[in-house]
């Protein structure tokens, strides 16, 4: 053996030889808190520490590797780091992720040395979770030693458990399952989803919009229609020089009670057929691209408004919200859209939203009927209702046509009005 | 110290020229433990300025950290090359060893963790990875690696060596006694007499371990400090369990001015002044470190020995160190639990209860001793019986624990406990396969 191999052997040697020196410092932990929100069945509030030594080895804060992290360091980093570390950890209910949200960054002193303290909100809005599953991958290709303590905060009750590479998840029954609670949950879910989602109040009010009127035809169908006056009256550019124009008439209807039974025709023909399509979908029965979707509500909103405009149907309009009520109720269900839930929560928030959206509706439809039903013989219901909105209705839904089914972005129309 | 000791929450201003700053790094680990004493803050603050220093960190101007980066890049480069994986874990394990940041076996794990994917690892991969275990005190399991290791390569000196070692640590003597013959064969003299020596000096034969170490002391001028560090180490453990306290001392002064800070010995010297009531120089000796927990222990004995004022505040803060390592679940530290609960918190029956769980793993001298020290505090003497068989067989002789087995064999268990003592002895001797439960 040569004097150099022997070095080398004496060095291997000298480690092999300490096993006994006694670890001058824990190995690496950090310290995950979540407290449920009291007041809100949704939200968690999170603090979770980690050692600054370890982010250091993992992303870099000692900026200028002078071997002293400042508070400046870490702020300048705060959005790496929450990034680094949200991204390695997830939280969910019933096994739904729920959205990690940051909300401030501190720093506590452990027995080892400074911790980030990443304060976030845990948002969990798609059920009200009864059993809260912690999925910790913090340092798991970097420190197979590293271990997440987690203490779970839920009323009087307390879940602790220490999480690592090779037992990374942890659960906590947080509640009796609220089914109630979940379906009052949906039900808002659902009312908002009506009441923000522009294109289907503009294709239910586009069908409202004529059932204070009756159209009377002045001519025989089909008599004398010449294609010019259509493709004019259809543009809508000429329809203000032409207000009258040939062929129909709309006239006030006389009492309040067949245009209510007209309005809850086709209320009640547009909810069945939202209901059925929403159902399969959210069952996972069927599956419509949501593209075409998108599209084809676009679609139904340009046709219910086209037909105020150039009306095709009249005492049928409840056939227009049935049919197209289908491809409404496929895009109510992109909003329940992931949710894979236990039978008994799903049927809670499936019920739940298709109830809120009814009574979204109806809301939309009760303030609209007496309204309208007091205007219908002026002059601004029959014109600047009737035919300028529809006008302007068929424009937008036009656009979203066009963006949606083709993907293209028209300049400035997103701005004026979500796509 | 070759490397800026970590601190925390040291606030100091930065100093614009990073030469000053680095003058004053090493004097900020020396400021008062008072520091330390508050760093359990109930809630988490918002630091007053951005140049607020909250963590030392090694800095790149540290050599060590600068070769970290060059292995680190090399595997990078060739992320499937086992032996540049081996070369940079090996540097973390270093590291980890000389300043006992366990962090940085952690990190040499998870370099080599995929390559132990393979149904047969290259050697130098498992060598690391039975390392890594015997260094966390994981020692069942890194003897097997090692008697794999050497299944396949007999001649292997590191897998002799090491596991020679973990043996002793595990008292199983005889294993080691024929690992060290090997040992001699494989790698010739120098390496064989050092492993007979240490296994001599732990089988009462202290006179002949320590002329066989009096040999070796002086390997030669190539040799590397941390040899020459070991071989003092050794001969000061051996001169003091002979009771030859100023040769002990003098070869732990000789074995600490080759490595300067090396954790270990820190700790074995400033348990061996603790011993000499010496408390004041122990104090001395690992005062500037807080941040390392063995040190940090030896603190807080020697004030508690002494009756320091300051002793209150530490105690409370060894006491949540403490208290977060077992919130990780694994006692890597039981001996050393056991001692502090016993000289320092005087709770014999809990020292007790760790010092047999720590017994199912480990059978060192110091093992030994706090076992035996708990069996006698809490009046179960019987509950040392196994410490006591092991001594027979070994003949360990110690001055330390010389007079506790005359003690304990003379002393008669005081009368209802007798029935207790005789059961706990009994399931103490049958090791349970995870004695970590508390």
């Amino acid at each position: 053996m040569t004097f150099r191999r022997l070095l080398l052997a004496l060095f291997t040697l000298v480690i092999g030889f300490i096993p006994l020196s006694a670890l001058a410092h824990k190995e690496s932990d950090a310290y995950l808190n979540l407290r449920t929100d009291p007041a809100n069945d949704h939200r968690m509030h999170g603090q979770w520490d980690i050692a600054l030594r370890d982010l250091d080895y993992a992303i870099g804060v000692d900026a200028n590797h002078d071997g002293a992290i400042t508070w400046g360091e870490v702020q300048a980093r705060r959005v790496a780091i929450e990034n680094y570390a949200l991204s390695r950890m997830q939280v969910k209910g019933d096994g739904l992720t729920c959205d990690m949200q940051p909300t401030g960054q501190k720093i506590d002193e452990h027995t080892d040395g400074a911790y980030v303290v990443i304060l976030f909100d845990a948002v969990c809005d798609k059920n009200i979770p009864s059993k809260l599953t912690i999925d910790y991958r913090l340092m798991y290709d970097l420190d197979p030693y590293h271990r997440g303590i987690v203490t779970i905060h839920s009323g009087d009750k307390i879940a602790g458990a220490v999480l690592g590479p090779g037992n990374p998840v942890a659960s906590l029954d947080l509640r009796e399952p609220d089914r109630w609670g979940e379906f009052k949950s949906f039900v808002t879910d659902g009312i908002w989803h009506i009441w923000t989602g522009i294109d289907h109040i503009l294709f239910l009010l586009s069908l409202l919009l004529p059932a204070v009127l009756i159209m009377r035809r002045t001519k025989p169908r089909g008599g004398g229609w010449r294609l010019g006056a259509a493709v004019a009256e259809g543009s809508g550019a000429l329809m203000v020089l032409a207000p009258r124009s040939s062929g129909y008439r709309w006239e006030p209807v006389a009492t309040f009670w067949p245009a209510c039974l007209d309005v809850i025709k086709i209320v009640s023909a547009f909810s069945l057929s939202h209901s059925i399509t929403l159902s399969l979908a959210v069952l996972g029965y069927v599956h419509v691209p949501s593209g075409l979707v998108e599209s084809g509500i676009a679609l139904s909103v340009m046709v219910a408004a086209l037909n105020n405009v150039y009306p095709l149907v009249n005492k049928r309009v409840w056939l227009i919200a049935f049919a197209f009520g289908f491809i409404h109720g496929l895009g109510f269900a992109s909003a329940l859209s992931g949710l894979q839930l236990p039978a008994g929560a799903m049927a809670a928030s499936l019920g739940g939203f298709s109830v809120g959206v009814e009574i979204g509706q109806e809301a939309i439809v009760l303030a609209f009927l007496p309204i309208a039903f007091l205007l219908r013989r002026t002059r601004f219901y029959q014109v600047a209702m009737l035919r300028w909105v529809s006008v302007l209705i068929v424009l937008i839904a036009a656009g979203w046509f066009v963006q949606r089914a083709f993907d293209i972005l028209i300049p400035g129309f997103s701005a004026i009005l979500p796509a | 110290m070759k490397h800026a000791p970590e601190g925390r929450s040291i606030e100091a201003r930065r100093s614009s020229c990073c030469g000053v700053l680095r003058l004053i790094l090493p004097l900020l680990s020396l400021l008062p433990l008072s520091l330390a004493a508050q760093t359990d803050r109930v809630t988490p603050y918002i630091p007053a300025s951005d140049s607020v220093v909250l963590q030392l960190v090694p800095p790149t101007t540290d050599p060590r950290v600068r070769q970290f980066e060059r292995l680190r890049s090399d595997f990078n480069a060739r992320p499937h090359d086992s032996a540049k994986a081996v070369l940079l874990a090996q540097a973390y394990v270093d590291y980890g060893r000389s300043t006992g940041d366990a962090r940085y076996l952690g990190r040499a794990m998870a370099i080599i963790e995929p390559f132990m994917a393979s149904p047969t690892p290259p050697i130098p991969v498992m060598l690391v990875h039975a390392t890594i275990q015997q260094s966390r005190h994981s020692f069942k399991a890194s003897r097997e690696e090692l008697e794999l290791i050497l299944k396949r390569d007999p001649g292997n000196v590191q897998a002799l060596l090491t596991l020679a070692t973990v043996a002793m640590v595990q008292g199983d003597h005889e294993r080691a006694n024929r690992l060290c013959v090997d040992l001699t064969n494989e790698a010739g003299n120098f390496m064989g007499m050092i492993c007979t020596a240490s296994l001599r000096s732990l089988s009462g034969q202290g006179k002949q371990a320590y002329a066989l170490l009096s040999y070796v002391e002086d390997p030669g001028p190539k040799a590397p400090p941390e040899i020459r560090a070991w071989i003092q180490g050794l001969m000061a453990d051996t001169a003091a369990r002979m009771g030859n306290a100023d040769l002990a001392d003098a070869h732990f002064r000789k074995a600490l001015q080759q490595t300067p800070g090396d954790n270990f010995l820190l700790a074995d010297y400033g348990e061996f002044l603790i011993d000499q009531g010496r408390a004041r120089e122990a104090i001395d000796l690992v005062g500037g470190d807080a941040q390392s927990d063995t040190s940090f222990l030896v603190r807080v004995t020697a004030e508690k020995a002494l009756d320091l004022s300051g002793a209150k505040a530490d105690i409370a803060e060894m006491n949540a160190r403490f208290q977060s390592m077992d919130q990780r679940g694994d006692h890597v530290f039981l001996r050393e639990e056991a001692s502090y609960l016993l000289h320092v918190e005087h709770d014999p029956k809990t020292a007790l209860d760790l010092a047999r769980q720590n017994w199912q793993e480990q059978h060192a001298p110091k093992d030994v001793r706090v076992y035996l020290e708990a069996a006698l505090a809490a009046n179960e003497p019987l509950a040392a019986k196994p410490a006591l068989d092991f001594i027979d067989r070994t003949h360990l002789k110690d001055v330390t624990i010389d007079p506790l087995v005359v003690q304990l064999r003379a002393s008669k268990p005081q009368g209802s406990s007798v029935v207790d003592s005789a059961v706990i002895a009994a399931s103490a001797s049958h090791p349970t396969p995870q004695g970590s439960n508390r």
